[in-house]
Formats: structure tokens, sequence, C-alpha cells
């Protein structure tokens, strides 16, 4: 029996007993007691008419004293059932009310409609466990596309805060552990549409349990997973976490792109960002060397990029144990100790010759402080700044407002948050594999590979963020273009951009990355043959995605880029049109 | 012992024995059946439903639907009385009595084995 019905029964059970008990008294009463009739003779109720007036006396409604006046008795009786009964039903009502309102009854309601949302899912979704403010991030980049989520979160103010009229897909949420399977199975870890789990709780030690989980409930299906430690994140591979997102790491990753080419970065961000946002406008960063606050996790992973990069760095960091570790390793006594939050120890860094700064410790308010001094220095320094807590965005975004104005208008700060980082790999991990492939090819190129690129980019993509999708030539995905490359016809990249809607006009795309046979062809020539099996990664507004979804699915429209003319769809006109038309339709072939 | 078994058992096999008394006698004959054990019937039959709601055992899925099947046939055993006496207002005939006895039969049926399903759980308790 359904938990909801079987918490109403259980509940309902002494309202229910009284109400049958006070009534049968009542209507016992009302029939044995003798009456008189309007011709004066002794007249008893029946058991109908005993029922009838019970039951309009219980419920307030009240008719009176039908069919006849009562007698004294009657109404002597007549007032014990007024009250028994009439208490009754309040009393079940209250009952009902209160089981309304109460706390299991409204967790099991809950659980019942999340447990049929999930089996009514006919789309493709996506599990996320976790919904601090990495997950809002994945919940809200992936809704944004329409792609369908399930949320799993511990704490039950994180899922008050997720506001569903701000997201464009409806969003089933439980609460519950999901490093305990039967909550993950619950959410649909089995459910045959579920596409993957995204492992973005607090805690790495959960996440690994949701990989392990994962990967035995449902082995198909894709895991990415947050983690900030190296073991976890070891032992993460070891049973094949397709995706392991490490905030430091990637950021590092981004930092040192920023580094090697201020255009690489762009393509980065204008590719892996939200879609439909603001562009951001380009870093540069002047040469000269750099100061490292703080060297945690976050810092050594930069100041391994700093190294290769052969920049060379002071580092800044208040415990003394660090400092006998760093000097083991290296030869320059580089290391002061301290927080970098006053003027000594920038100074004693070199703050007014260096280049850039980075403000990497674990404490929000130390690195706002450690920034603001350095600033006050040197006004020009490039600073980075990690953010920890989310909340604390109002501050940095205004202290990059300051800065902004400060210097020249040129971009010269930079935040690290590692939710948006976060975020962003794993979208792109789900949303647009290839997209990966591209950028770890684009980092083997020069600067002016870059420079060239990101001109090429800006040309098509408009002012804000452009979308990125996949088109893999096969006949579930492209069914036009399979077919056509069936009937032996020659069709190339530049016929897929162009408009459906009007051939001589150019669809706003750029073909970033040909895959074919494993090799991959970095921003593929218009005149590239497309052959089965292709897959193709495009960056455009998503408008242009729409247009070419027209050419690769609709027959009609591939074959009006290509030029040729319409083909009758139904099977007899096919038949005249290939009786009348047959040399030409062979020339096709050859 | 346990006090709700009694007031449980109680219920059933009282809705049972009350259930025999209306049914025994003449068919058609309407001085062999009393309205008041009827009534007695109903309430009885009405409270062994309530007692066995919430149980979530198979067997306990089984006595709730024979006690519905029992309260549904006594029902429509009161309302065929109803409309006889009150709507018709022929008085009560041997045709309707018979209809009014056959109807309490079938739930008499319905609780003989709501009492059967009660003694297979306490016999298999036992083991």
């Amino acid at each position: 029996m359904n938990m909801v019905t079987s918490i109403i029964l259980r509940r309902m059970r002494t309202p229910f007993l009284l109400l049958i008990a006070v009534y049968s008294v009542a209507i016992l009463g009302m029939v044995l007691i003798p009456g008189v009739d309007d011709q004066g003779n002794v007249w008893r109720m029946s058991f109908f008419h005993a029922f009838y007036f019970v039951s309009f006396t219980a419920t307030t409604i009240g008719f009176g004293e039908i069919p006849y006046p009562l007698t004294d008795a009657q109404r002597l009786w007549a007032l014990v059932t007024v009250y028994s009964t009439v208490i009754s039903w309040f009393y079940a009502l209250g009952k009902i009310l209160s089981l309304i309102q109460d706390k299991a009854f409204k967790e099991a309601v809950a659980a019942n409609k999340f447990k049929y949302d999930i089996k009514s899912l006919q789309q493709p979704f996506y599990l996320i466990c976790g919904f601090g403010e990495t997950g809002k991030a994945v919940v809200n980049s992936l809704t944004e596309e329409h792609y369908r989520v399930v949320v799993v979160e511990k704490n039950e103010n994180n899922l008050n805060a997720l506001n569903l009229d701000e997201l464009k897909e409806y969003v089933p949420s439980i609460i519950g552990n999901a490093s305990e399977p039967d909550i993950l199975e619950l959410a649909g870890i089995r459910h045959p549409m579920c596409q993957g789990v995204i492992a973005v709780t607090a805690s790495d030690e959960t996440n690994l349990k949701i990989a392990v989980s994962s990967k035995l409930l449902h082995p198909e299906i894709k895991v990415a997973c947050r983690s900030e430690f190296k073991d976890i994140e070891e032992n993460m591979r070891s049973f094949g976490t397709n995706h392991i997102v490490n905030p430091y790491e990637s950021f590092a990753d981004i930092f040192s792109m920023l580094v090697h080419s201020p255009s690489l970065h762009l393509i980065y961000d204008w590719l892996t960002g939200v879609p439909n946002t603001t562009l951001s406008d380009p870093i540069y960063i002047n040469k000269g060397p750099w100061i490292l606050c703080g060297y945690g996790r976050f810092g050594r992973e930069l100041y391994k990029h700093l190294k290769a990069q052969n920049i060379s760095t002071v580092v800044i960091d208040p415990k003394k144990s660090l400092k006998e570790e760093f000097d083991l390793d290296e030869d320059e006594n580089r290391f002061i100790i301290g927080t970098g939050t006053d003027h000594k120890t920038l100074n004693q860094a070199g703050i007014s010759s260096a280049a850039g700064l980075i403000a990497g410790s674990d404490n929000d308010s130390n690195n706002l402080s450690i920034i603001m001094t350095a600033v006050d220095i040197n006004p020009h320094i490039f600073s980075i700044a990690r953010q920890n807590k989310w909340n604390n965005h109002i501050l940095y975004s205004s202290l990059e407002h300051q800065n902004i104005i400060s210097s020249d208008a040129s971009v010269n700060f930079l935040t690290m948050h590692p939710r948006e980082i976060i975020a962003r790999r794993i979208r792109a991990y789900f949303l647009t594999p290839l997209l990966e492939n591209f950028l770890n090819i684009a980092r083997q190129q020069d600067n002016e590979w870059s420079n060239i690129t990101i001109s090429r980019l800006s040309a098509v993509v408009g002012d804000s963020r452009p979308h990125v999708w996949s088109a893999t030539i096969n006949h579930s995905t492209a069914p036009a273009v399979s077919q056509a490359l069936d009937y032996g016809r020659t069709i190339k990249i530049t016929h897929l951009t162009q408009d459906p809607g009007d051939r001589k006009a150019k669809l706003r795309c750029v073909p970033l990355l040909l895959i074919r046979d494993n090799q991959e062809i970095l921003l593929p020539d218009d005149d590239i043959e497309i052959k089965m099996g292709d897959e193709l990664l495009f960056c455009g507004t998503y408008q242009v995605k729409d247009n070419m979804h027209w050419t690769l699915n609709v027959m009609r429209s591939l074959n009006y880029v290509m030029s040729f003319k319409d083909e009758p769809d139904s099977y007899i006109w096919r038949l005249y049109y290939r009786h009348k038309e047959k040399p030409k339709h062979r020339k096709n072939k050859q | 012992m346990n006090l709700e078994k009694v007031i449980f058992s109680f219920f059933m096999i009282l809705a049972l024995t009350l259930n025999f008394g209306f049914f025994y006698g003449d068919v058609g004959n309407p001085d062999h059946h009393n309205i008041y054990e009827l009534f007695a019937v109903i309430v009885i039959n009405l409270v062994a439903t309530v007692l066995k709601f919430g149980d979530r055992s198979q067997l306990g899925a089984m006595l709730l639907a024979t006690s519905l099947v029992a309260v549904v046939q006594l029902i429509s055993a009161s309302i065929v009385w109803t409309f006889v006496v009150h709507v018709q207002e022929t008085g009560m005939t041997a045709t309707a009595m018979a209809t009014i006895v056959s109807l309490s039969g079938g739930a008499f049926l319905a609780n003989i084995i709501s009492v059967i399903l009660l003694m297979m759980e306490a016999a298999m308790l036992r083991h």
C-alpha cells in the first residue's frame, strides 16, 4: 500500500471509530425513543429517518424536527446527539488538519511526489548530488540548456533555496544523504534515462562513495566528481570515474593558459562560459616576477605552473613548516613567512616591481586585505584572488570594480571562484565532450594561432558568449545527411554552414573540430568532405544551432542548401520521379 | 496477552456471529429477521473495518478487503430495506426480505473468510 494512504488510514483510525460509535448510539436512541405523529399517534423513527436526522444534526446543517415535531423525550436525546456528534466531527476534522500539517506526513507526500516525478521522466536527465554552491551552478547551467536534472541534497535549507521559478526546467529534488545507495536508487540512478551522475558535495569522501555506488548500480552511465585531494582522486580514477574536477588544478590550468596567451584564455572563456552572457574582455599580463600569497593546495598548483613557465616567484605564507619544505626543494631563498596583508612583507617580496600577485589563502578577508594593500603600493599590479565562500562575491566584485576604475580601464583583476570553474568543466564534459579535445589541441598551438582564432570567433558570435554544439554524422542524429551520403552525394562542411532559409547566406558559426577515425582536425576547412561517422564541433549563436539542425535532419533543407531539387517524400511519388528523372539520378550516383 | 488483539478479534467474531443471527431463519419471512440486528451488524462491521486500517502486511490487506466486502453487502441490504419501506411504501414483502437476507448472506460469507484468516494468523504465530 502507498505510504501516504497508509499514514492517513492509521492516523484516522481513532476519529473514525469514535464517529461510528457516536453515530450508532445516537441513531439507536432516536429509533428507540417513541415520538408522536401529526395525528397524535405513537410514532417511532425508522433507522432511515434516524440516520437522516443524526446526519444533518452532526454536520450542523440542522434541517429541523422532521418529519414530525419531536417530543420532549426525543429532544433530550437530540441534545445528547448534537453535542456528542458535533464534537466528534470537530475532533476528526482537527485530526485531518493536523495530519496535513504534520512533518512526517509532508515528507511522505514529498517522497511520493518525488518517486512519481522520477518515474515519469521521459527525457534524458542528470543526477546531481550536492546542492551547495557548485551544485547550484551546475544545475543552472544544465537547465539553461533545457537538460533535465534531479537533485539530491543533505541539507534541507540548501534545497529551499532551489528557486524553481528561476530555472528553465522543473527540477525534482529530495532531501537525503547521497552517499547512501538507496537514496541514489530512489533518485533514479538505475532509471534508463539517467545519463550521468555529478557528485559535487562538499566532502570528497561522499563524492567518492557516490562514484563507487554509481559505477556499481548503473555501470554504463558517466560519472563526474569534484575532488580536492590527490589520494581520493587516485581512488576515484581507479574504478573508472569518467571525469574528476579538481578546482585548484583546473584554475592553475586556466592560469597557465592566461600566462601563455591572453587569446587562448579568451577562447577558453568564451567557449566554456554560460551561453548568452556578456563576453569577457581579453586580459593582458605584463612580464615580470610574481608574488604568491598562501602556499596551500591552491598555491602549490599555481607555483608548479609558474615554475614551468620560468617565471620567478616569491612565496609568502605564515606557516614555518612550509618554508622548510619549500627550501628543501628550491635553491633560492624566496619564501617569506607572513600573511602578506601588511606593507612590510609585500615590500620585502618586491611588490613595487612585481607583475602579478596571487592572493591564494583559504581566508577571504585575508585575500581581500592582501589585494587592497598591494594595489595601494603598486596600482598597476595584476592581482588574482581566490574566493572561498560564494556569499563573499559582492566584496570581490566591488574590489574588482574599484580596481578597474583606478587603473585606466584595463582588466587587471581576476577572481577564482571554485564553483564557477567546476560547473564549467562539468557542463563542458557532459554537454559538449568534444570541447575538451578542442581545448587540449588549442593549448599546443602558438600565440599567433590563438589570435587568429579569436578574431574568427569574434566575427561570428556578436557580443554574447556563443553556444557550442556537436554534430555526429549517423542515421539517428543526422538522418538527412547520412541518407544523402548513402546516395553517394558529396557533402562538404560548407553545406552545413549555409543558411537553410537562404542558401546564399552563411550561418554565423565556426567549425572548431572534426574527428574522423580518431584523427582530430583543428578548425576544419569549409571544403572538407563529410563522411559517415564524422564528429563535428561548432560554435555560434543558438539560432544558428537551430538552423543547422534543419540541414542535418530534413532532406528538403539539405537539398536546398546543396541546390538540389526537392525530393518527393511519399513512396509512390518517389517511384514516379525516379522513373521520370532516371538519367539525372544516375549521374548523381557516380 | 495483547489487548489490541483481543479487541480486534472480538469485533471480528462479533461481526460474524451477529451476521449469522440476522441471516438465520426463513429467507422470505420478515418475522425471522430483526432490523435492530441488521443495524448492529452494520455498526460492528464498520468498526471491524476501521480497526483494520493501516495494517501494511499482506494478511492485513486481505482482512481489510473481506471487511470492505461485508460492509458493501450489508449497506446494500439496508438500502434495499429503506427503499422498500420508505420510497415504494409497500411495506416489507417476502421478495424484498429474501433480497435483504441473501445480501446479508454474502456478507456472512465474507465475515467467515475474515475469521478464517484471523485463525490462520493466530496459528502461524504459534509456530
